[in-house]
């Protein structure tokens, strides 16, 4: 009598077994289920559908009938799509001088100081804090062309002629990437500092006792250590920079004649300005496409690199 | 002062200061760094100070740094004349239910994906991470058109705050900052609850949450700023100037021909509270970025 009941006692805890993960199972999905649904809604439904209207005719935001290759041909012989995509790599470029390499820099300065090091750090930072608008406006207000404007004023002060600032179209954009660059630099400071924070003080030390250079210490132990970082720093600015669009539209909307615009700004000009949503899809595929060239390409090359 | 002696082992060692040269180093280092600290403060004190002078001393050529007339009486005037506490009201019922979505939404997605780990889960982790390096300048104009029509149930949630908060709810980065938390919690913890018959909610809300303190402090601040920063949303939903927040009023009156000495009192009103935040939090802050920038 004894064994017959322990094994149905077993069979029926196996049973209890499976029947509780697949209920757990069905619970997890369904606290899962709100995210899943939200990112549906929000990232991943809006991506296809962007694709998918872009070979469509529209009328205002309802695809009306199919365009083929319609929207591309008029989107990329409209002029100011060169200019656009001109442009946008020339943000990227001037984002890469001015904002890329300097908060390297300042983060092994701030590195080794010891004085007023807390404030620094906060004074560095403290622009990140200021939201993306308020900074453009901050700035704008501060660029202020003629007699007028305060940056004006001081380039006075040490007797030099007053600038066009925003106005020129040939410092426009360079302008535009520093006040970019004056918001985000603290935060990539800050995360290059904390990894510095990590390196092995013996490792300076035994380099030291190798007679190494101040140079030399920089490019064996310190650029090691963070080129994890800057790899990854390298790539997120390039996307985000690609996709500028809200900072060119708080200083200039584009100008001084189009030397300002990016193609996101295009795009969106196209759908909001114009109301032409097709083009404006269009060119975001092709900014899409752009964008995921240059993402495989820098997997590729950092594949390689790795392996060598 | 601090000593050099306090100095870690680092590029320039405490013994090389004492040679002169390495000092010379170290001070153009700091140097630098004071530059740095000026160009960082000095547009925003110059906001500040903007904001005190009078009309005439505004528009004088050339213009003054430090302001001769000091009118602190104009800053509440302008608050009055410009309703700005019913766009701290709405920046504030914006960034309330952006922050609820981060918590709740966010912070579940982070914990079924770390602990509970349902069957195929993994793939929709996958899929939430590529959200992250997915540019977003496609979604634009479509998910315009789904707030405008809702799909399925087709109505309009323009003039609301739903779009923001739906969009706060599908934030990967928060997902990432969960899951890579509740990782850390050791599983005994869970086991045991689950011993004792406790529910997936149930061992979520008693023994996870209040575990996880950290975490929420970090993302709380993150979505609660991110909300108070945001433009291109609101700017493109709320048509209906009573509901616009503070970032699209500063924005708007740049084109609708404010008077400058106004605006520029209004964008010292948008940038006081994240300052504020920043005061409060600065520990929590920087190190909440350095570690999310280090994880993700």
């Amino acid at each position: 009598m004894e064994r017959p009941r322990r094994a149905a006692g077993v069979r029926e805890q196996r049973r209890s077994h499976v029947g509780r993960l697949v209920r757990s199972n069905f619970s997890a999905w369904v606290l899962l289920l709100p995210s899943i649904l939200l990112f549906i809604i929000v990232m991943w439904r809006p991506i296809l559908v962007g694709i998918v209207g872009s070979f469509c005719q529209m009328d205002g935001y309802t695809a009306v009938g199919f365009a083929g290759l319609d929207n591309y041909k008029a989107v990329l012989s409209d002029t100011t799509f060169l200019t656009a995509l001109k442009n946008t790599f020339s943000y990227v470029f001037w984002s890469l001088v001015i904002g890329y390499l300097p908060p390297v820099i300042f983060a092994v300065m701030l590195n080794e100081l010891v004085h007023w090091k807390s404030f620094f750090k906060f004074s560095i930072y403290f622009p990140t804090m200021v939201p993306a608008v308020a900074a453009s406006l901050i700035w704008y207000f501060l660029f202020q062309p003629g007699e007028g404007g305060i940056l004006n004023m001081f380039l006075g002060l040490f007797g030099l002629p007053s600038s066009q600032w925003l106005q020129n179209p040939n410092l426009t954009i360079p302008l535009i990437v520093f006040t970019m660059a004056w918001r985000g630099f603290g935060s990539s400071t800050i995360m290059y500092l904390a990894s510095l924070q990590g390196v092995n003080g013996e490792l300076y030390e035994a380099a030291t006792v190798d007679g190494a250079g101040m140079f030399s210490k920089i490019r064996h132990v310190t650029l090691p250590q963070i080129s994890g970082v800057m790899l990854l720093l390298f790539v997120k600015q390039i996307i985000g920079v690609f996709q500028v669009m809200v900072e060119p539209m708080t200083m200039t909307d584009g100008g001084p004649n189009n030397a300002s615009i990016s193609l996101n700004l295009q795009s969106y000009n196209y759908a909001f300005n114009y109301f032409q949503v097709d083009k404006s899809l269009a060119l975001s595929v092709v900014t899409f496409l752009i964008l995921i060239v240059l993402t495989v390409v820098y997997f590729k090359l950092n594949k390689r690199v790795s392996e060598n | 002062m601090k000593r050099f002696s306090e100095k870690r082992g680092t590029l320039i060692s405490v013994v090389d200061l004492k040679q002169k040269k390495y000092r010379a180093v170290y001070w153009s280092f700091f140097a630098v760094m004071v530059l740095l600290v000026l160009i960082c403060l000095v547009p925003v004190l110059w906001l500040i100070l903007s904001s005190f002078k009078d009309m005439n001393e505004f528009l004088q050529v050339p213009p003054t740094f430090i302001p001769k007339s000091f009118h602190p009486e104009k800053i509440w005037e302008a608050w009055q004349s410009m309703h700005f506490g019913k766009y701290y009201l709405n920046t504030i019922i914006l960034a309330g239910g952006s922050w609820l979505m981060s918590i709740v939404i966010n912070g579940l997605a982070g914990y079924v994906l770390s602990r509970l780990k349902p069957k195929g889960s993994t793939m929709v982790f996958t899929l939430i991470l590529w959200t992250m390096m997915m540019p977003t300048s496609v979604s634009m104009v479509p998910l315009f058109m789904t707030f405008i029509d809702f799909p399925i149930f087709h109505f309009s949630l323009l003039n609301t705050y739903l779009p923001m908060w739906l969009i706060a709810g599908a934030n990967a980065f928060n997902v990432l900052l969960f899951k890579s938390f509740f990782d850390s919690i050791p599983i005994s913890y869970i086991e045991a609850a689950k011993l004792d018959g406790c529910s997936n909610l149930g061992i979520f809300t008693r023994i996870v949450v209040p575990m996880s303190k950290p975490v929420i402090a970090v993302v709380s601040i993150f979505s609660i700023n991110a909300a108070w920063d945001d433009f291109l949303w609101p700017y493109l939903v709320l048509k209906d100037t009573s509901l616009h927040t503070v970032m699209v009023q500063i924005f708007t009156m740049k084109t609708t021909g404010y008077p400058a000495d106004l605006h520029i009192i209004a964008i010292m009103f948008a940038i006081i509270p994240p300052c504020i935040i920043f005061m409060i939090f600065q520990k929590h802050i920087m190190e909440g970025f350095s570690l999310s920038g280090i994880k993700g």
